[in-house]
């Protein structure tokens, strides 16, 4: 079985820190699932991406510092009036760091989503970082939610 | 300044596609510091997500828990594809519980073992 082919691009640094980008760029044309890998750093803490893209839904995962699996979140719209709704699959505290960071992509994207992550709980900071660095990456591959229509009276 | 040169991502993954029953299935395996992630589809989305490990006991027979974290609970197939996995996994040494999704559209027997067979080929355990 063949590989995907791998290739490195490194984008010099940054005011926000070292962000090395490995996409898989062995995609075929037939492939509908996409997978993005790339890190950055935040406060000398590496933080690790992965986004695999699947036509209809994004699995994402965040790994803070290693690259432990963390907890499972799945967020989607439901019914009624599709309000983003999520729950824990794996693991989860009691706080539910990560849980946050489903429901805003979906609201971002309008894609289902299932996270992982293994950020700490109690660092709303890097929780932000990586949330606002999470959410650039999946609009930077195309996944951005039309705007509702004003609505008129 | 870290040496770039020598950067390599922290999980490992491989993404294939497999035909079966003519009909294309998009797998992608992953390798993370404490479990190993396996994702087949055939529908665009993850579908079922399952989960499952050895459990730990004094028996010389090893168990295994599978059980459903997402999705379809009334597909035994799909418990039992897990339950391979795991248990291939066991076998070759080690001790990281699976989490797989499967998003069928086609449950049968001959998809499912085409699955498995295909993610133990390209393992990365």
């Amino acid at each position: 079985m063949d590989f995907d082919p791998h290739a490195s691009t490194i984008e010099s640094s940054s005011a926000d820190g070292i962000v090395h980008e490995v996409q898989n760029l062995g995609i075929n044309e037939e492939s509908s699932t996409n997978i993005t890998c790339f890190s950055d750093v935040f406060n000398d803490i590496p933080i690790h991406f992965q986004i695999i893209c699947f036509p209809k839904q994004i699995y994402a995962w965040i790994g803070c510092q290693t690259a432990r699996f963390g907890s499972l979140y799945a967020a989607a719209s439901t019914r009624p009036n599709n309000i983003v709704s999520v729950t824990s699959l794996l693991g989860g505290t009691s706080d539910n760091t990560g849980s946050g960071i489903a429901r805003r992509i979906v609201l971002k994207t309008g894609v289902p989503v299932t996270l992982a992550c293994n950020i700490p709980k109690d660092s709303p900071m890097l929780e932000a970082h990586v949330e606002k660095k999470l959410i650039q990456k999946l609009i930077f591959l195309g996944y951005t939610k039309s705007k509702p229509q004003a609505v008129t009276s | 300044m870290d040496d770039l040169s020598t950067y390599s991502f922290p999980v490992r993954h491989k993404k294939f596609s497999v035909h079966i029953k003519e009909s294309k299935v998009d797998i992608v395996i992953c390798s993370y510091d404490d479990q190993f992630l396996v994702m087949a589809t055939q529908i665009g989305t993850m579908g079922t997500i399952m989960h499952a490990r050895k459990e730990e006991g004094m028996l010389n027979t090893p168990t295994f828990n599978v059980s459903v974290i997402f999705g379809k609970r009334d597909e035994p197939m799909l418990l039992a594809c897990a339950r391979q996995l795991i248990e291939h996994i066991s076998i070759s040494g080690s001790l990281k519980p699976l989490t797989l999704s499967l998003g069928l559209k086609d449950h049968s027997m001959e998809i499912l073992k085409g699955i498995v067979s295909a993610v133990i080929e390209n393992r990365l355990w």
